[in-house]
């Protein structure tokens, strides 16, 4: 009919591969008829006009957008359809073919809605239908909303003013290439794509793909139409070869032959250097290459115990495998370097003076129980000078405060004054005591931790620890008092339980040079 | 049917005419025919394109079976926007005179640039040479 008769109307760039352009439209209209395209009915405007959020039906759309109060250029529909380049005449027609098949299209003609909505609708099934049957090319369904409306803009106008008639010839080297040729050059490829940790490999596609799959649902929830999925790309399952045998003896031949796949290429002849062992060649940069490789090796079954909790799988699979790496890994603190007794204390400390070394135990902590957790902050608190003094470099220490300040309070208060004890003594060596940020505000934490339980229970106070206590309370007043105002950094967190502590044990001429510098 | 969404794949772009810019700086213009997981390439009904300055000019070389490690990049054309060019299409022999007529000027400039420099002086650039105004200013 009028589609056929009128094939120079059609320049379709997008179906080059259907015999001609008519044929597509009407397969399209007979096959999908459950798409709800036509309605005249005012709801069901309402909902195409909700759904147009789709850029490429907005495009062509716009493009159509003639104000309803002019009548001077023809209807609206008429103009929509010349881009379209279809004619009335036509759109009728397919209207009138849908109308035989069980759906809900109504005749257009006449209704003032009618037309338009049709045809909003008719392009937003188009567009879709190009994209479910990948007659819209891929690479344009993967563009930016705008440059598709762009391209798209382009392309209507192109189909619209036609400058030549469709033609390409009839390919004849077409599908040199068959089918199967390239279902196998696509496995290859999907072969080199698949991993075992698609979160760790290809991290980024992941989350996109989890993102887009999310808005989909959600949209999915508001709006009430089921759109259409996007695609995955799902790597076959292949079994890659498991072992590799460098050398393959086949029977009855003589000699071997050297064997090499794609994943296993020919094995280099043994390029590895058995290597010199260690020479002693300076014991203390050996020793510091030794914590900095304990370091990284710790941080990775770090990585590990924190990926295991992000990933969100059931909790009570994982706690048990989680405890025991936790275990390990603070063991590995603890206790490296057996063979010398001398160097077991030290390893941890020798952790502790490198930056990486803080920011693995700052991460470690939120891990571990709490009394493991409890005697790092001892061990910390007991050797802050040194720490400190090692510190100075990197100013990295600060890391540590908020994850041990929340193990403070499970000090008790014998603990608390064995760390203090050992906080108060200089480092050997130096003279002058070390004071650091972390310095400040661990002290204040502790002191105010220490005030809280000796005001809490009162049988503390008769005991013999309180004495102890008392005079800590005024070495470290009389401490910071002596201390110049410019080294008495401002403190990362200050208890308000500090000053009446102050109060309590000082007399007046020094609480008052101390409420200047605090 | 899109074989494998969200990766870019030559697949698609089979039986259609493209453009290749080779690493030795050629530029290939052919129907893809065939690939391979290499993204070696057989070009069919190609051309080999000249460009001097405005004008260009087509040598037609047949099939080409170009190896994959040396391509750069290559892009699908547009047969209805090919014609929609500024450039000038010009005989064979007249592009490759205008091409040898380039290069002879190139290696003069060159020359040139390399006997100031020994001397110690240099021609201002025009990249250069706003950037040492904006220095002064």
């Amino acid at each position: 009919m009028y589609l056929h008769q009128r094939p120079s109307k059609f320049s379709a760039p997008l179906a080059p591969e259907e015999g001609s352009v008519s044929a597509f439209y009407l397969e399209r209209v007979e096959e999908e008829n459950e798409e709800d395209v036509c309605s005249d009915q005012a709801p069901d405007v309402e909902e195409e006009r909700n759904d147009l959020g789709d850029p490429a039906i907005l495009s062509v759309i716009q493009n159509t957008q003639v104000p309803r109060q002019r009548g001077l250029h023809g209807s609206p529909g008429a103009k929509a359809l010349g881009t379209l380049g279809m004619s009335q005449a036509s759109l009728r027609f397919l209207c009138k073919t849908e109308k035989a098949s069980p759906g809900r299209w109504r005749t257009v003609e006449g209704r003032k809605h009618g037309l338009h909505s049709c045809l909003e609708g008719f392009a937003k099934h188009w567009v879709k239908s190009l994209r479910g049957k990948g007659s819209l090319p891929s690479h344009l369904t993967q563009l930016h909303p705008q440059h598709q409306r762009i391209l798209l803009q382009q392309r209507s106008q192109t189909m619209s003013l036609a400058k030549k008639p469709w033609s390409l010839k009839p390919d004849t080297y077409a599908n040199l290439m068959t089918r199967k040729e390239k279902d196998w050059v696509i496995k290859v490829q999907m072969v080199q794509l698949q991993s075992e940790n698609p979160h760790l490999d290809d991290y980024y596609y992941q989350e996109y793909y989890q993102k887009l799959e999310k808005t989909q649902a959600d949209k999915e929830l508001l709006g009430n139409r089921n759109r259409a999925e996007s695609l995955k790309l799902v790597t076959p399952h292949i079994q890659k070869a498991e072992g590799y045998e460098s050398v393959v003896r086949i029977e009855g031949s003589l000699g071997q032959v050297a064997v090499s796949t794609c994943f296993s290429p020919r094995r280099a002849i043994d390029a590895v250097s058995h290597g010199t062992q260690e020479q002693d060649t300076g014991a203390a940069s050996s020793q510091r290459l030794r914590v900095l490789s304990l370091i990284e090796k710790m941080f990775l079954q770090l990585l590990e115990i924190e990926e295991g909790q992000n990933d969100g799988f059931p909790q009570l699979y994982h706690t048990g495998e989680q405890r025991n790496q936790v275990e390990k890994l603070f063991q590995a603190l603890k206790t490296q370097g057996q063979d010398n007794l001398e160097e077991t204390a030290d390893s941890l400390l020798q952790v502790l003076s490198v930056r990486k070394g803080k920011i693995l135990v700052a991460r470690l902590l939120p891990f571990l129980p709490h009394d493991q957790a409890v005697s790092l902050l001892l061990y910390i608190t007991y050797h802050l000078p040194l720490l400190i003094l090692r510190d100075m470099a990197d100013q990295a220490l600060h890391i540590l405060f908020k994850p041990l300040g929340k193990y403070i309070r499970y000090l008790t208060f014998h603990q608390l004054l064995h760390g203090l004890q050992g906080l108060m003594l200089l480092p050997p060596g130096t003279s002058e005591r070390p004071v650091s940020v972390f310095g400040i505000s661990l002290l204040y934490a502790l002191l105010s931790h220490g005030e809280q339980l000796v005001s809490l229970d009162s049988s503390l106070q008769a005991s013999s620890d309180c004495a102890a206590w008392t005079d800590l309370v005024i070495l470290v007043t009389w401490e910071i008092s002596q201390l110049p105002t410019a080294s008495l950094a401002e403190p990362l967190a200050f208890p308000r339980n500090l000053l009446p502590l102050f109060c309590h044990h000082m007399d007046k001429q020094l609480m008052q040079q101390l409420e200047a510098r605090m | 049917m899109n074989y494998m969404p969200w990766t870019a794949s030559l697949i698609e772009d089979i039986d259609k005419k493209h453009l290749v810019l080779l690493r030795d700086g050629r530029t290939l213009i052919g129907f893809l025919r065939s690939i391979d997981q290499f993204a070696n390439l057989v070009l069919h009904q190609t051309i080999e394109r000249i460009h001097v300055g405005k004008k260009y000019g087509n040598i037609p070389r047949g099939i080409f079976l170009v190896r994959g490690e040396n391509v750069v990049l290559l892009g699908e054309i547009d047969l209805e926007k090919e014609s929609d060019t500024a450039l000038q299409q010009v005989s064979i022999e007249e592009i490759l005179e205008q091409r040898v007529e380039q290069q002879t000027r190139l290696e003069a400039e060159k020359l040139k640039v390399q006997d100031l420099k020994d001397r110690g002086l240099s021609i201002p650039r025009a990249d250069t040479h706003m950037t040492r105004q904006r220095l002064s200013t």
